[in-house]
């Protein structure tokens, strides 16, 4: 089970890669934002171009970027195919009862479908290009300001670190209980629902104990080592503001006025 | 001595990262649909911290729970109000078990089974079936960015309860039988 990669990073060395996981999470966050105020045709194609030339940027196989659409697919078809046959509008090809398939609706349709796979793409590129440590890092960072309501971020952080921290081990130690439990006779993904659901009592109840110890555990070494849930912190991974993500800024300034100014 | 808030930040975060371990071990979850809603033991871990520490910890590792999908890229996000509520909103509902803790925490100690299972029963109920609801939203939401005037309600109706009613009753059989078989699951240090 040490293969079983989870999450979707990708290691690389694009220039989206090398990115301030602070801006990518911001430049995602906007890009999405803008995706509903484009009015024309021509807007969704020329983002959408954009869209695939940052996807190309990341130097990650666009089979990758497909895979994370496909599940979606039907979703996204059936809603698209509605919205086509529920509008009506400019020239009207075919008609049946209360739906038709007109100019309008295949406009409005091909700008829907183009959207959604968009907000497909733009996460996809930011969850490949950076570790989760490092969007957690970001998130602290961006509501950092939330600290003067009392929302206690740093505990947050901490919080994700150690979850984030722990995934690989829980599975790594899943693995073991289940071998354990394989060697004792158990047969695991048989049977009815029912009979694979009681055979993983026995997995998770030891699974579950350990965590329990593992915590507290962790938790003395943390008060012996004086942590104070609600102290300034230095951090390790200190975030730096680079020449790039100045370049990056621009580039998102740029697409706003695109947006706001031109389309106008 | 550790106080009692370390032990409870840490607590929380490894339980939210079981859920996650669970629901990405790929025979320990059901698929029932290509987009994501399985039957999963992903809800136990945030049930048995709503039910050791009250409805805080049940909210905060539902939160936790929540973001670390969308952080790690497992989430699917079409829309930025689906995302929210399919995310973050909905697991942050499943805290809301903890709503009987005391109640349920009470008749274990005293050794009634049938008083603390209804407990956890009517805690995991109201837990899924909020959730159930944030989910439902989020598919109303998305169908009607789309499609004006059309009723397709139904349809976020039966995806939504086509995984999370087989769940619900899941989820209470295994927590019960669970807390029931290890008490000392239920108690946090004095």
């Amino acid at each position: 089970m040490n293969q079983l990669i989870f999450g979707r990073y990708f290691p690389g060395d694009s220039f989206i890669h090398h990115l301030d996981p602070r801006f990518k999470l911001i430049f995602a966050l906007i890009y999405v934002g803008l995706l509903f105020f484009l009015e024309s045709t021509f807007y969704y194609l020329l983002f959408f171009v954009l869209t695939l030339l940052l996807m190309e940027q990341t130097g990650v196989k666009l089979a990758i970027y497909v895979k994370g659409v496909k599940p979606l697919i039907w979703l996204i078809l059936f809603a698209v195919t509605l919205r086509i046959m529920t509008t009506s509008g400019g020239d009207v090809y075919l008609r049946y009862g209360p739906f038709a398939i007109s100019s309008f609706g295949l406009t409005l349709g091909l700008q829907t479908f183009l959207r959604f796979v968009m907000i497909i793409f733009i996460s996809t590129v930011l969850t490949l290009t950076t570790k989760p440590v490092e969007i957690t890092d970001a998130l602290y960072f961006l509501l950092k300001p939330l600290k003067y309501i009392k929302v206690p971020i740093e505990d947050l952080s901490l919080m994700l670190s150690i979850a984030l921290r722990f995934i690989p081990n829980l599975l790594d130690e899943t693995d073991k209980v289940m071998n354990a439990q394989k060697a004792r006779g158990m047969v695991f993904g048989q049977g009815s629902l029912i009979n694979q659901m009681k055979a993983l009592v026995p997995l998770v109840l030891p699974l579950f104990q350990n965590s329990l110890k593992r915590a507290e555990d962790m938790a003395d070494v943390l008060e012996v080592k004086g942590y104070q849930s609600n102290q300034k912190r230095s951090h390790y991974r200190e975030l730096k503001w680079k020449k790039q993500d100045v370049f990056g800024s621009l580039f998102l300034l740029m697409l706003m006025v695109v947006v706001f100014v031109f389309q106008q | 001595m550790q106080s009692k808030r370390t032990l409870f930040l840490i607590e929380v975060a490894i339980f939210t990262a079981f859920a996650l371990a669970l629901d990405i071990i790929p025979f320990l979850s059901f698929k029932i649909w290509a987009q994501g809603g399985s039957i999963s033991f992903a809800m136990i871990p945030i049930f048995i911290v709503a039910f050791r520490w009250g409805m805080k910890g049940g909210l905060l590792a539902g939160f936790l729970y929540g973001m670390l999908q969308i952080m790690i890229g497992v989430a699917w996000i079409i829309h930025p109000a689906q995302a929210l509520l399919d995310y973050p909103i909905a697991f942050t509902a499943l805290g809301l078990a903890g709503l009987f803790a005391p109640q349920a925490k009470r008749s274990l100690s005293f050794g009634k089974t049938q008083t603390f299972v209804t407990w956890v029963l009517a805690g995991v109920s109201v837990a899924i079936i909020l959730r159930f609801i944030s989910h439902y939203l989020a598919g109303v939401i998305f169908f009607s960015s789309t499609i004006d005037g059309l009723n397709i309600w139904m349809y976020s109706f039966v995806y939504n309860g086509s995984y999370l009613f087989p769940s619900l009753l899941i989820n209470v059989l295994v927590v019960s039988f669970l807390f029931n078989k290890r008490p000392s699951l239920l108690k946090t240090a004095p």
